[in-house]
């Protein structure tokens, strides 16, 4: 509190005092900065009329002074009229108090100012906090606006870019970072360039977000060098293992065989099981040794696929031919349903012999002595399948979910017996994505899997016959339980009768049709609308409503609604499809 | 057409080696010129006149194909096809291999037992030599 005539000074001083606040009073203006810079008060009271500097002065050097914080300044006065007020006010000065002044007056006042003050420390403080947390983290992190003007970036960042912090802000992303403004707000890996002109690999992560209508966009970066260098590493660590694995296990694997060969004489007949079973062995932690490679190449994205055009059953003899021998060693038959004619796909030749290998041998493992595993191959108007079928116990239900993940294999002691690595299918699945292709299994436990691949076929047009089911029934359940069961493989549309199903089918291409003759007038002439409708397309009739020798006259299929299940329905509408679009197929 | 007979196999572990020797020599009944590395089969080529060169791809010293790459530059060598031998097997690896004009590659851990079988394939189609 500044004022030069000592008994005013020293009554609002104990004012003060009596209010609960500590109360420091000084003479001039002059002793008023110096206080407020020395003993940082929380607010300053100043009597305007003060000889040598006055209260405007003072409070104009407390503005300039004192710029880090608010320093709340209330100026006094016992002048008549308002105008000194307004020009205190005008030089910086937040509030007036008029002389004589009153106890209650400063005592809210002062209650005002201290909550502002509250407010304004608690402001501080998070401010602090949040500047700490951008300061402190480990990445880089650097804001700049719509036109790539760098707004500012943290400690992290200068770092990173070997420069100073204020030397970010003001520059454009281009000239700061080295990267176009358009390729840092897609990409999410760019090289990006440092001060002294080093480029280096970055992860960069992009957020925006809005200031006073202002689009402002904040990104992370962080350095991949080390992270490059550790992949490098383990690729080459990687080669060495698989060199040095297989270097000794090239030794095993061929004494072995030439022990159990008889090459190197004849060895006791109870000896003889023993080195099988070794070379066996030796062979499976051979195969184990390549998934393990494969896995991480995959993984790693790393796997170049040699696509080329192909034709799938001179593949799948090759295929066939080459399990054979394991086939006939556990006494399975290997059957193929290789039709001529089928369009070429385009697959990586190794790898796809590579898959067919896994799902032949996965198929003759979980045959019993004496069944057969079947391959077929089929085509649509879009793509081609190969499936490998075996008589096994089929897939449980509980493991269906989790078959083609890493390491999975059905647990139970008698799946176990049955060996592998459990990455067979999980490496499968994805050389078969990787060109483009579909891996599925049906299964019914207890009858046996059937492991499909499907691949779009090269030859496959643009203007190819979409599958869809048309479902005439006038039960509303029926056609909801067939949308439930089919749309996994098709569209399916419904229509209560004849007349809504001509709608549908004259606005686009000609369905497979599903079809209760009931409640839809004569049965005969309602099968004879479907045919038409139909044109060559199958007609699968879902009925209890009608009986064998009527289906055999009207030449359709028959499905009993009260028996035939989900995968039934399923079945017989995939394979209306197939049959359509081999119809279709050049 | 006359039959495989003189093969040369460059492999630097002295065990794979044996291997090799005991397949080629004792179950394929060809001659058999071991060799523990590259610059050993460039010096003996000329002398031993092979009709195929089994060749291993990761060595010291000369790689397999450093190896081949100067072997093709003898004029024995001329029509003589060349297989690899390696531990790599990753399908990509092996087209390279084929790049340098190999006429095949047989992944380690091989077949002793048929590995005789596999390169007299090798060489028939490979374009093993004929003699008019």
């Amino acid at each position: 509190m500044a004022d030069d005539i000592t008994a005013s000074r020293l009554h609002l001083c104990d004012l003060l005092n009596g209010l609960g606040h500590q109360a420091q009073g000084v003479d001039s203006g002059s002793a008023a900065i110096e206080q407020a810079r020395a003993q940082a008060p929380d607010v300053v009271l100043l009597d305007l009329l003060m000889p040598g500097m006055d209260g405007f002065e003072v409070t104009q050097r407390i503005r300039e002074l004192i710029t880090d914080r608010w320093l709340p300044v209330i100026v006094t006065s016992s002048l008549e009229g308002e105008e000194h007020f307004i020009h205190a006010l005008s030089q910086g000065a937040d509030d007036y108090l008029v002389r004589p002044i009153s106890a209650g007056l400063l005592q809210a006042k002062l209650r005002h100012y201290a909550k502002v003050l509250g407010l304004q420390s608690r402001l501080a403080a998070m401010a602090q906090r949040q500047r700490a947390i951008h300061d402190n983290i480990h990445d880089a992190v650097i804001t700049f606006d719509d036109l790539g003007l760098i707004e500012g970036g943290n400690p992290a960042a200068a770092r990173l870019f070997a420069c100073d912090e204020r030397h970010l802000t003001g520059q454009l992303v281009e000239a700061a970072m080295g990267a176009s403004l358009p390729d840092l707000l897609v990409q999410r890996e760019l090289p990006l360039r440092r001060a002294d002109g080093s480029v280096f690999p970055a992860e960069l992560a992009l957020s925006d977000w809005t200031e006073q209508g202002r689009v402002q966009h904040t990104l992370v970066i962080r350095d991949l060098t080390e992270r490059r260098r550790v992949e490098r590493m383990k690729d080459e660590f990687l080669a060495t293992v698989s060199h040095e694995l297989r270097t000794p296990l090239t030794s095993i694997r061929g004494a072995l065989g030439l022990l159990a060969s008889g090459s190197a004489g004849a060895l006791p007949k109870a000896a003889m099981p023993l080195a099988e079973m070794a070379k066996r062995n030796a062979e499976r932690l051979s195969h184990l040794i390549d998934d393990i490679l494969d896995l991480t190449k995959l993984e790693g994205n790393q796997m170049v696929m040699q696509l080329r055009l192909m034709r799938l059953d001179a593949l799948l003899r090759e295929a066939i031919t080459t399990n054979q021998g394991y086939a006939l060693r556990v006494g399975v038959t290997l059957g193929a349903d290789l039709p001529e004619g089928c369009p070429q796909v385009r697959v990586d030749g190794e790898r796809f012999l590579q898959v067919m290998a896994n799902l032949l041998s996965n198929a003759i493992k979980h045959s019993a002595d004496g069944d057969a595993v079947v391959v077929s191959l089929d085509w649509t108007v879009s793509h081609v399948r190969v499936s490998v079928r075996d008589r096994g116990p089929g897939v449980d239900p509980r493991f269906r979910g989790r078959m083609f993940e890493k390491f999975s294999q059905a647990d139970g002691s008698d799946q176990r017996a049955k060996g592998g690595t459990g990455l067979g299918l999980y490496i499968s699945r994805m050389l078969i994505e990787r060109m483009g292709g579909l891996l599925s299994v049906e299964s019914v436990p207890g009858e046996g899997a059937t492991f499909s691949v499907e691949l779009p076929r090269d030859d496959a047009a643009a203007t190819v016959w979409t599958p869809w089911v048309l479902h005439i029934d006038n039960d509303l359940d029926s056609r909801r339980r067939l949308v439930d069961w089919l749309s996994s493989l098709c569209r399916v549309e419904g229509a209560p009768d004849l007349q809504q199903a001509q709608g549908l089918v004259s606005q686009g291409s000609v369905p497979i049709i599903i079809a209760d003759p009931r409640a839809q007038g004569a049965a005969e002439e309602f099968c004879l609308s479907l045919k038409r409708l139909a044109s060559t397309r199958p007609v699968i009739l879902y009925s209890d409503g009608v009986d064998q020798s009527f289906v055999d006259h009207m030449g359709m299929q028959w499905l009993r609604k009260s028996h035939a299940s989900r995968d039934e329905l399923l079945a017989a509408v995939r394979s209306a499809i197939i049959k359509a679009s081999g119809q279709e197929s050049p | 057409m006359r039959s495989l007979q003189r093969v040369m196999c460059v492999e630097d572990d002295p065990d794979i080696r044996m291997i090799l020797e005991f397949s080629l020599a004792t179950v394929g009944g060809y001659d058999v010129c071991m060799c523990a590395g590259g610059q050993l089969a460039i010096e003996q080529a000329a002398a031993f006149k092979p009709d195929l060169v089994l060749l291993d791809v990761m060595m010291p010293g000369l790689t397999g194909p450093q190896t081949l790459v100067a072997l093709r530059s003898q004029p024995v060598m001329t029509g003589v096809p060349v297989v690899f031998l390696t531990a790599k097997a990753m399908p990509d690896e092996v087209e390279e291999l084929l790049l340098y004009g190999a006429t095949g590659v047989i992944v380690k851990p091989f077949d002793p037992v048929k590995l005789p079988e596999d390169i007299r394939i090798y060489w028939e189609h490979g374009g093993g030599r004929r003699t008019d």
